[in-house]
């Protein structure tokens, strides 16, 4: 009995070390507010990326004075400002994640948990 | 740490599927999308700037590299939004029976060839 007791106490022991390692790191500290930040920078680039790649294709093939007009106007200019702005935090969020998946799982825990 | 690990999907020990090679492109796509974005930021500088600096870039764009870059730009815009989508359903919860999954999966490549010709004829053409 009592040393069923010490083998559970080490066990919880033991977990709780785990746990309290992993809680504050990578995907158990900021893994939600990621992948919120994923899916709505993902539904805002829908519309957006619609209205900039058939401008964009659009504008390419066409002459300067019609670029200038079309980046000077406060709407457009505040669309493209968002574009950007929702591409950048979508591209870096996922990026971040193709990398922690693309590099060896032990690299990693070495690097974060390992000192 | 010598556990069992799954073989990796693709594409030597599995037989080929269209859910996983959708998959996989849509991280190409998307990788090739943020690094098409540095193209979009010298762009849309060189647009502000106007000038020698306006005309080098746009004769840089309507060059047959920048064109064909930019086409390229167009097939990944295009298909990384389309499974972009079906991904978005997934995370809501739709779509998971295999069928569906294969349906909405050659609907994504279809769309993409759809819109990317029609953008293509809209921009020769007008």
């Amino acid at each position: 009995m009592a040393n069923a007791s010490s083998l559970s106490n080490s066990t919880v022991l033991r977990d709780q070390t785990v746990l309290w390692r992993v809680r504050q790191r990578g995907r158990a500290r900021d893994g939600l507010r990621k992948w919120q930040l994923q899916h709505v920078t993902a539904l805002a680039l829908i519309p957006l990326g619609l209205y900039v790649a058939a401008t964009l294709l659009w504008l390419a093939t066409s002459d300067q004075t019609v670029d200038d007009a079309w980046l000077a106007s406060p709407v457009t200019a505040l669309l493209i400002i968002l574009f950007v702005l929702a591409g950048l935090v979508h591209a870096l969020v996922r990026a971040a994640s193709v990398i922690l998946d693309a590099v060896s799982t032990l690299a990693v825990l070495k690097l974060f948990l390992d000192r | 740490m010598e556990r069992p690990l799954s073989p990796f999907m693709f594409p030597i020990w599995y037989r080929f599927q269209i859910t996983s090679a959708l998959s996989i492109l849509h991280r190409l796509t998307g990788i090739a999308l943020a690094v098409g974005s540095i193209l979009l930021a010298w762009w849309l500088v060189s647009v502000a700037a106007g000038g020698e600096l306006f005309a080098a870039t746009h004769a840089f764009i309507a060059s047959p590299v920048g064109m064909l870059l930019l086409f390229g730009w167009s097939i990944a815009f295009f298909y990384h939004l389309c499974n972009g989508i079906r991904h978005l359903a997934w995370d809501a919860g739709y779509g998971f029976e295999l069928r569906q999954a294969y349906r909405s999966g050659y609907a994504v490549l279809a769309a993409t060839a759809v819109l990317t010709v029609l953008t293509w004829l809209y921009v020769f053409l007008a």
